[in-house]
Parts: structure tokens; C-alpha cells; sequence
């Protein structure tokens, strides 16, 4: 591996001290003069018809400045897929019709939270009820009630994937598996509530501090939505308190700030209570997935037939990419010769669903691993052989979709297997003990552009000082995930400076360079720290011309930036430090300061990604027998991340990742009577908190991305995907009951054994 | 929600506390550490006019043990401070076990076990414990001074036997006995920090290898924590073994009154108020017999 002075090291995070001193401002934190406080009235029915709103008496409460319903609005419906007009379902605020208990329909600013929060009670709204659909069977069946008229049938998108022979593939079977899953809908459950503040300026533009990982997004869509153009918009992402998916969209209160700051002169802001993000917030899909397998005796996988119904709730939001996803990811981590997929995005009148960390890949490698590791026992092959014996390897090449250029899958299920004594614990636990593993890969950004922007998928410009640093601007958002420290240490790193040098401007749509789509599908270390060596080595071509006339180097030195210094690779005493050769430059242009441009763009990556990662887990447990209670006693985990950037930081996503993965597999999910959320307070919504960790090792398999910066590639999601089934495998070594409906719960456990 | 306009007091005497909630009627509201009650506001489930403050009471935090005559808990204890008592780790360990899975480090920073105890949650951690240690509360009010046993105090969710115009001022266990050993046990989908679904105290006394004296008290599977008299009197009698525990345990779990909610169903509960009165009776005849060296 090749020697770096940054990349690799724990570098402390750049946000630490702020956040752990308690001075980092979210945007509830931020104040200004006159600002209003926004709320909004919802839906109290799963489905009906909006025969009359009157918002007179909620107008004329001391304190109330504005109320709106969709009739002060332009009445433009949006929705991510903008390469796909009709996808675009959703209106700010509910026009003629409520499609799920929590759906927008009005909203309130007033000089404080008290007021605007008594001014909803004072809003009347007449509904004519409608019978409301709340799974997806009955969604499909003839005679259910339509949700979107454009949309009869409910069902919003299907995705067809098919290679290979299917038929021929099972008839050569020796061996077939057949099973049904089904999986809860979960909350991203970030700490951060979302909050939204907007201001006008005197020429009418706004500018908007909003919880968003998608400043781009939303400043698209706020344009079009209110009707104005895109560059009267600024979107400034201050510190964001987790988002997983949960904020990667246009929201109706980003939408209602701006609107109502504009009717009243003054800056509104919303913030959203913690009962209202699990009533009406978005959530991981629910979802029906069958799952036909086919293999040789001898564990070789011959055929697949995945069919997936997603329960999208009313609305498609992040939906459709789901459904996408799903497709892919049935196909990945393990060679399927033949393979059939058929994906369906069905409406129910539920709050929506949409991404969360993993973006469909939680629920089908769920399936996949839980399927292997019913073939492996009833073929009597070890989980981890028959694994080892259908894995990906570097330069697989995945129909339609694309080739796997690095691919560490192999050597993590065999550093797993030997960190966790697998063989030997497999044999020899006691009763009501277990062990089990789960593997995931995941995609390392998004290639489908499905948000049809005209921009680069990431940018950065960086500036260079004389006095030896430099400004990087970026839009990549960070929003806990830590980009921007690993995006400085890239740039620290290619110019040779040190993190202190370095002055970060990032997320804030009228001063960063177009564009970036923001922080989502694990694609921001890749694509944006591409973007930002682009830029720094136009920076370097400059810096090493001005070394090499100051010099008069022959031209075959090679030339460096290296500990504050540029200088001749083989010749030291030929350089500068990095402020003189800058000045240089800047003199050689007559006085122009030294910036530069980069960007990246997949092209030629096929349509899913560029990169993928892999990993292996393995999750050991034990099961009180009596109560039906899980106790998860280790979890190991060996991954292929690529070039680790950022040791300390892939280890925060892996706490995390085991963190949501024990809440998936055991203990959370959004109880739901018809359309309604019933556990909306962290009382009930049962998310493990730091007494609940498991101890935890990891070992960082070493391998080398060529797309990625560095080599570098995803560590975000894919880590999300395999405690689920490593614990579930595990619960079923320990108690002999196969969990296919999410969550294992004690209840579950003791009916089964 | 808007939190309701009310007056604040934090007098510095009992007898002013007393006055001021006599004299202020309903509407005025008694707080401690307020963990459940500034909820309930915020909630817009509990308007008061007057909030009465406990905490400026010199002494009322106190605990204080003798030998003779047991522990006494003030209203304004913190649960913080119990956790960390060697006392009431010595000599009354099931009440520690309950405490330390209520709430998590911060709350029990601030919340009281009178005001657990007040706020009568029929899920509350302290109650079946201290019910089964014949724990006794004393209230005071204008008109005196009057002490009752625990037992008696529960009579609905959010409902007791305090009448207005009385605070809690205080709660008594009795002398720690050789032969008696208590035990709680809970149980809840999360292990760290979570509510009961479903959670059983027990004591018991010993007496020539055989159970000669029981209580049992069955949490959330109620109104108010339950009695499980039918299961104490099997118990009497019996000496320790499978039989005896599958025959009470059994019992308990059929005079449980659960009820299916978010946190677990009405069968899982039942089942679970069998294996915990189980696991309870177990600890409480080891504690017993530990108490006899």
C-alpha cells in the first residue's frame, strides 16, 4: 500500500470538539430578529376528501402573522424522480385530498411555538372520509380504493431484471428453496428533529438553513414548487443531527418557511417535535419479498426469482429507487448465473416510506442470507463454505449493470470466520447459544440519474493562499457521517498542507461550486473526494510549472507537494514551501489568485454504481429460553471498504451500523393500527441505546478501488445490512426458530420453540 | 405544548409546604424531582395553577437506617442516591434491583421515589418491591400526620389514596429480619433503559426449610401493582423445589389481569409473570437463607 501522511490516520474529526462542547449550531439554534415560529396541522385521517378548510378563527388569535393552506400555494407537486415527471406525486400541502394520517394540510406562523401550536386547534377542516388501503395486498386487489388518480391500479413502479435462462436454471437444480419474508417499517430515529428556518431579502431571494443531506435537492425543488428560479434560492445546510436517508428530500415545512417568510417579511422557522417525526415521518419500507433459489448439491447457486412488493405509504418519495435497488441487490454478493426480478412500488394510505441507510438492501440481502443459510444446513455445507464457494470476486461482471472492480468478499468471510473461532464455536455452544453470519455489499453512490440534474454529481473548488493554506469549497454535505473531514484530509494530503491549513466552506448552495446531489446512497467519500483531487491536481499542474521554471528542472522531474513544501521528487533542495511556489504562480498571472475547479461524474459505470463494498459478520448470541430474550454477546465484522481513509471514522460507522442493525433484527418497529403510528415516543419505539452494545472487533480488509479517491470506496450503508441476518442465524443456532417476519421478538421466539 | 401559566413555590419548611397546598386547593400541585410531572405538562395532560416545591426542605433528601427499626426514605431521595446507599444494597437489595432499571443516569438524577410512588404507574418499578417489603408511606397535611401501609395505597392508574392537601413526606421499610430474603424481577424488550412490561417483587420467610411467610406483587399486569394473594398462600408450607414453583408461578401468572398493548401481549405477559415469580421466589429463598450465616 502506498505510504500517505494523512489518508489512513486517525484524524480527529473536524466537528468533535464543537459538538462535544456543545457549541456546534444546528439549525434550531439559529435566531433571528422577528422570526416567526411555524407548525403544522395534519391530517387526523387516513384518506378522505377535503371539503372545506376554515382558517378564520386560527387568523385572528393574538400572535398569529400567517396561516396558509394549498390554496395560497402555486399547487406544483414534486418528487425527487424528476427525470420521471409523473413519479412527482406530492404537494406541499394537501390539495382537495389527505392520503395518510399526518399528511400536510395546513400551516401556522406566529411570534412563538405556543401560539401557532393553539392556532392549529383553531383551524377547521372538513373531511369527507374514504376507505383507506393499509397493506399491499389489499392495495392490489380488485375494487381497492385508488389512491392518486393517475394511478389506479396503487401500484406506482414495477423494475423487471432478467438474464440467463430461469427455467433452464432450476430445472438443472439439484436443490430449491422457496420462502416468503416480510419486514417491518422502521424510523431513521435521527437525534436531530428536521428544522427548516427561512429569510427573505429585500429583492424577494430566499435563503433557507434547513436538516437537509440534499442542500441541492432542495433548492431544485423549492424553485419549482414555488415557482421561482433556482439561483433566487440559497440552501445552507449549518450542522445536521443524522439524517440516514430520513432528509434527503424537498419537505413540506422547508416549503411553508419560504412561502410564509415571504408573505410576511419575516424569517419562519420550523422545527418538528419528536411525536410528529414518528407519526408522519418518513420510514424504512415495509416489504412482501418471495425468493426462489436454486443450487447444485454440491452448494453451487445456479438460479434466482426475487419478487419484491414494497408498502410505500401515500406517497413514492425515495420509492421508486428502492424498488430499483432491491433488483440489485438480490444479485449481489454471490454469483447468480440465471436471475429474475420483479420489483413493485405499491401505494397504501400509510405515512410514506422512503431511503434509510441500506435503501432496500436490509430487507433483500435479509432474504438472501437467511435463504443461504437454510441451503447450506439442509445441503450439510458449512454457511461460511458455501458462501466462500459462490462469492463475487474482483472482476465479476453483474448483466446490465456492472463490473466489480475491487472485491474483498472472499478474504472478509475468512478473516471473519477466523476473528470469531467460527468452526469451533459452531460445534461446540451450549444450548440456548449461538452463532451466525451475515454479509452485505453495497454500492458506492448512485450512477442512474434519476434526479435529471445538469450539473457534475459532485464539485469542489479550491483556493490557494500564499501564506500557505488553502479554501475548500465543497457542497457534500455532512451530516454527521464526517465527509468533511475526510474531504479535508484528501485535499491536505494531495497538497502536501496539514488539516489546520485548510479553511472549509461546504453545503451552501450560493457559494459552493455546482453541484452535488448530496449525501445519500453512500456516495460522498467516492464521488465528491474525487471531485476534490480533480481540483487540487489542476492546482498542482500549476504549482509544479512554477517549480520547474524557477528551478529550470529538466522535464522528466517528477515534482511533489509533501510537508508544507513543493519541491523535485529527487531533488529536494530544488523547491519551496507551498505559500512561495503559490506566489509564484500568482505572479507568473499578474496578480489572478490561484483557484481551480474539479468534478466527477460516473461515466461508463453502467447504471448502479461505480464501486461496490463488501463485508462478513458475525454475530454471537444468547436466548433466554424461558423469556424468549436475545442477548447479542459479540459481534465481528470483517469489510472491504477499500483504502480506509479515516480509521476512527469507518469504525463510528460500524457502531452505528450494529446499532440500527440490533433495532432492526430484535426490538423496533413502527406499530401500526390501520394508518396510524402507535409508538410515538422513544418510551415505545424500542431503539437500543448504549447499554444495549454488544462488544465489537473489525477488521478492515485491505484492498485498492481504482474508481475511488485513494482507492477508497463505501463504508456507510453496506454495513447496515448483515447484523440482521447474522443474528437471526444465530438466534436459529441457538433455539432452532428461522425468523422470516422481522423483528425476532421474544414473543416470536417463544411460540416457535 | 404551552406549558400552563402557574404560581412556584419552594417553601423552606414542611409545615409551609403544607399551608400554602391547603390553602391553594386544587390546582395546586405537589413536585419533587419532577421527572413525570413536567412531562404530564408539556403533554398538556396536567394543568396545574401552584406548584409547590419540595426540594428546599432541609433534610427531606435524607436516609436514615437503624437496626432496630429500619430505613427511612425521604420524599426528596434521589433515585441516585438509593443506587449508591451500601445500606440499602445490604439490606434490601430488591429494592437496588429496581431502581437501577428505572429510567437511565440522567432522570434518576433528578426523580424520587415518592414521586414513583405518587404518580401510581401501574408499570412503576419501586412499587412491587417496597409493596412486599411491607414498606409504609407517611403523608402529612394540615390536620396531621398519618401512615399507611403501602399495600393499601395503589387504586388505579394514577390513582391513590392520598387525599388533598397531603404530601408524602416520607417512606419506611421495616427492620431487615433474619430468615427473610426479597427479590424483583423485570422484564422489557430493550435491556437498557426501558419500562417494564411486566415486573414481580417477592418476599419470603424461611423458616425450617420450608416457606412459612409470602408476598408477591405483580407489576403492569394490572391497574395497580397486584397482590397475588392465591400464590402466597400456596407458597406457605412448601419447601423449595420444582413442584412448589411451577404450582405458584402458575398461580401467579393466572390472578395476573394483563392487558395486549405496544409493549407485549396479554399471553406473553402472563407467561413472563410466571417465569419471573419463578426466578423471584428463587433469589428471595437464596437471599433468606444467605441473611441465616
Amino acid at each position: 500500500m502506498k505510504e500517505y501522511s494523512i489518508i489512513g490516520k486517525d484524524v480527529p474529526r473536524t466537528d468533535a470538539e464543537a459538538k462535544a462542547r456543545g457549541s456546534a449550531l444546528y439549525t434550531d439554534d439559529i435566531r433571528l430578529p422577528g422570526m416567526l415560529h411555524g407548525r403544522i396541522l395534519r391530517s387526523p385521517i387516513a384518506h378522505g376528501i377535503i371539503r372545506s378548510i376554515d382558517t378564520s378563527k386560527a387568523s385572528r388569535l393574538p400572535g398569529v402573522k400567517c396561516v396558509i393552506t394549498s390554496d395560497d400555494t402555486p399547487k406544483i407537486k414534486y418528487g425527487n424522480w424528476r427525470l420521471f415527471p409523473e413519479t412527482q406525486d406530492e404537494y406541499p400541502l394537501a390539495v382537495d385530498k389527505v392520503r395518510f394520517i399526518g399528511d400536510e394540510v395546513a400551516a401556522v406562523a406566529a411570534i412563538d411555538r405556543d401560539t401557532a401550536e393553539e392556532a392549529l386547534e383553531l383551524i377547521e377542516v372538513e373531511y369527507e372520509e374514504l376507505p383507506g388501503t393499509f397493506d399491499v395486498e389489499s392495495s392490489r386487489a380488485e375494487g381497492a380504493p385508488v389512491i392518486h388518480d393517475y394511478c389506479p391500479s396503487n401500484v406506482s413502479v414495477n423494475r423487471k431484471i432478467k438474464y440467463g435462462d430461469i427455467e433452464k436454471g432450476f430445472s438443472e437444480s439439484d436443490y430449491i428453496r422457496e420462502d416468503t419474508f416480510s419486514f417491518q417499517a422502521i424510523s431513521h430515529a435521527y437525534l436531530e428533529p428536521c428544522a427548516s428556518l427561512a429569510q427573505v431579502d429585500l429583492d424577494g431571494r430566499i435563503t433557507l438553513w434547513t436538516s437537509t443531506q440534499t442542500p441541492y435537492i432542495v433548492q431544485c425543488l423549492l424553485a419549482s414548487t414555488l415557482g421561482m428560479r433556482e439561483n433566487d434560492i440559497r440552501i445552507i445546510k449549518p450542522y445536521v443531527g443524522g439524517g440516514f436517508g430520513g432528509k434527503m428530500e424537498l419537505r413540506p415545512w422547508e416549503f411553508c418557511a419560504a412561502l410564509m417568510a415571504k408573505k410576511t417579511g419575516r424569517p419562519v422557522k420550523f422545527t418538528l417535535g419528536r411525536e410528529e417525526e414518528f407519526l408522519a415521518g418518513r420510514r424504512r419500507h415495509p416489504m412482501k419479498i418471495h425468493s426462489r433459489v436454486g443450487f447444485k448439491k454440491d452448494g453451487t447457486l445456479v438460479a434466482k426469482d426475487l419478487r419484491i412488493q414494497l408498502d410505500g405509504g401515500a406517497y413514492n418519495a425515495m420509492g421508486p429507487t428502492a424498488t430499483f435497488l432491491c433488483g440489485n441487490f438480490g444479485a449481489m454478493l454471490y454469483r447468480y448465473p440465471n436471475y429474475r426480478f420483479l420489483g413493485e412500488h405499491v401505494y397504501t394510505n400509510k405515512p410514506p416510506a422512503s431511503a434509510m441507510r441500506g435503501f432496500g438492501a436490509p430487507q433483500s440481502l435479509y432474504a438472501s442470507e437467511v435463504q443461504m443459510n437454510i441451503a447450506a444446513e439442509e445441503l450439510g455445507i458449512d454457511p461460511v463454505d458455501i458462501r466462500l464457494k459462490n462469492a463475487q470476486v474482483s472482476g465479476d461482471q453483474i448483466p446490465d449493470v456492472a463490473t466489480i472492480s475491487s472485491c474483498g468478499f472472499s478474504e472478509s468471510i475468512r478473516a471473519v470466520a477466523e476473528m470469531s473461532g467460527w468452526y469451533e464455536k459452531r460445534k461446540s455452544l451450549k444450548p440456548g447459544q449461538g452463532i451466525g453470519i451475515g454479509c452485505y455489499s453495497f454500492i458506492s453512490g448512485g450512477v442512474f440519474n434519476w434526479f435529471n440534474t445538469q450539473y457534475p454529481f459532485s464539485a469542489a473548488e479550491v483556493r490557494v493562499f500564499s501564506d500557505g493554506t488553502a479554501h475548500l469549497l465543497t457542497m457534500a454535505s455532512d451530516i454527521g457521517q464526517g465527509s468533511d473531514t475526510v474531504l479535508k484530509q484528501i485535499l491536505a494530503e494531495e497538497l502536501g498542507l496539514r488539516m489546520e491549513d485548510i479553511r472549509m466552506t461546504s453545503a451552501d448552495t450560493a457559494m459552493t461550486p455546482q453541484g452535488d446531489l448530496g449525501t445519500w446512497g453512500s456516495r460522498v467519500t467516492l464521488m465528491a473526494g474525487n471531485a476534490v483531487i480533480d481540483a487540487a491536481r489542476k492546482i498542482k499542474e500549476q504549482l509544479f510549472g512554477a517549480i520547474s521554471a524557477r528551478f529550470n528542472l529538466n522535464v522528466i522531474h517528477h515534482v511533489e507537494c509533501k510537508n508544507g513544501r513543493v519541491q523535485a521528487t529527487a531533488r529536494p533542495d530544488y523547491g519551496m514551501s507551498f505559500g512561495e511556489a503559490v506566489a509564484m504562480v500568482q505572479k507568473a498571472n499578474r496578480g489572478e489568485p490561484l483557484f481551480a475547479r474539479g468534478s466527477y461524474t460516473p461515466r461508463g459505470k453502467g447504471l448502479v454504481t461505480p464501486a461496490f463494498g463488501f463485508g462478513a459478520q458475525i454475530a454471537e448470541v444468547e436466548v433466554d429460553r424461558e423469556t424468549g430474550l436475545v442477548k447479542v454477546k459479540n459481534m465481528w465484522t470483517a469489510h472491504d471498504c477499500g483504502t480506509v481513509i479515516n480509521p476512527r471514522s469507518v469504525e463510528g460507522q460500524l457502531a452505528g451500523s450494529i446499532q440500527m442493525g440490533l433495532g432492526y433484527a430484535l426490538s423496533e418497529q413502527m406499530v401500526m393500527d390501520g394508518g396510524r403510528t402507535v409508538n410515538v415516543d422513544f418510551a415505545d419505539y424500542k431503539m437500543p441505546t448504549a447499554m444495549d452494545m454488544p462488544p465489537s472487533e473489525v477488521v478492515h480488509v485491505d484492498t485498492y478501488e481504482p474508481e475511488g479517491p485513494m482507492g477508497a470506496k463505501e463504508t456507510g450503508e453496506g454495513l447496515a445490512s448483515p447484523t440482521a441476518p447474522a443474528i437471526s442465524e444465530a438466534v436459529y443456532h441457538a433455539t432452532g426458530f428461522r425468523c422470516k417476519d422481522l423483528p425476532i421478538t421474544p414473543e416470536k421466539i417463544l411460540k416457535a420453540i | 405544548m404551552r406549558l400552563p401559566r402557574f404560581e412556584y413555590y419552594a417553601p423552606e419548611t414542611l409545615e409551609a409546604a403544607l399551608s400554602l397546598l391547603e390553602d391553594r386547593g386544587e390546582g395546586a400541585f405537589v413536585m419533587a424531582g419532577g421527572t413525570d410531572m413536567m412531562v404530564k405538562m408539556s403533554h398538556g395532560r396536567l394543568k396545574p395553577k401552584t406548584i409547590i416545591s419540595l426540594k428546599s426542605i432541609p433534610g427531606m433528601d435524607m436516609i436514615s437506617f437503624d437496626p432496630a427499626n429500619g430505613m427511612m426514605i425521604g420524599a426528596t431521595t434521589r433515585l441516585a442516591d438509593i443506587l449508591t446507599d451500601l445500606r440499602i444494597e445490604t439490606h434490601y437489595p430488591a429494592l437496588i434491583q429496581a431502581v437501577q432499571t428505572m429510567a437511565n443516569v440522567e432522570v434518576r438524577n433528578m426523580a424520587t421515589l415518592a414521586g414513583n410512588i405518587c404518580n401510581a404507574a401501574p408499570s412503576a418499578d419501586s412499587a412491587p418491591p417496597l409493596m412486599v417489603m411491607n414498606a409504609e408511606v407517611s403523608l402529612a397535611s394540615v390536620r396531621g400526620e398519618r401512615r399507611l401501609p403501602l399495600s393499601d395505597f395503589f387504586r388505579g392508574p394514577g390513582l391513590t389514596l392520598m387525599q388533598a392537601g397531603e404530601i408524602m413526606t416520607s417512606i419506611h421499610l421495616p427492620a431487615p429480619q433474619v430468615g427473610r430474603g426479597a427479590s424483583y424481577m423485570r422484564i422489557s424488550a430493550r435491556c437498557g433503559v426501558d419500562i417494564a412490561a411486566v415486573g414481580v417483587g417477592v418476599e419470603v420467610r424461611v423458616q425450617s426449610g420450608v416457606f412459612s411467610e409470602a408476598r408477591i406483587v405483580l407489576g403492569a399486569v394490572a391497574p395497580v401493582p397486584l397482590r397475588a394473594s392465591g400464590s402466597e398462600a400456596s407458597l406457605i408450607g412448601k419447601p423449595l423445589n420444582d413442584e412448589t414453583l411451577e404450582l405458584v408461578s402458575d398461580m401467579a401468572a393466572h390472578e395476573s389481569k394483563p392487558i395486549s398493548d405496544v409493549r407485549a401481549s396479554a399471553d406473553y405477559r402472563k407467561r413472563m409473570v410466571a417465569v419471573l415469580t419463578r426466578r423471584a421466589i428463587t433469589q428471595a429463598y437464596e437471599r433468606s437463607t444467605a441473611r441465616h450465616s
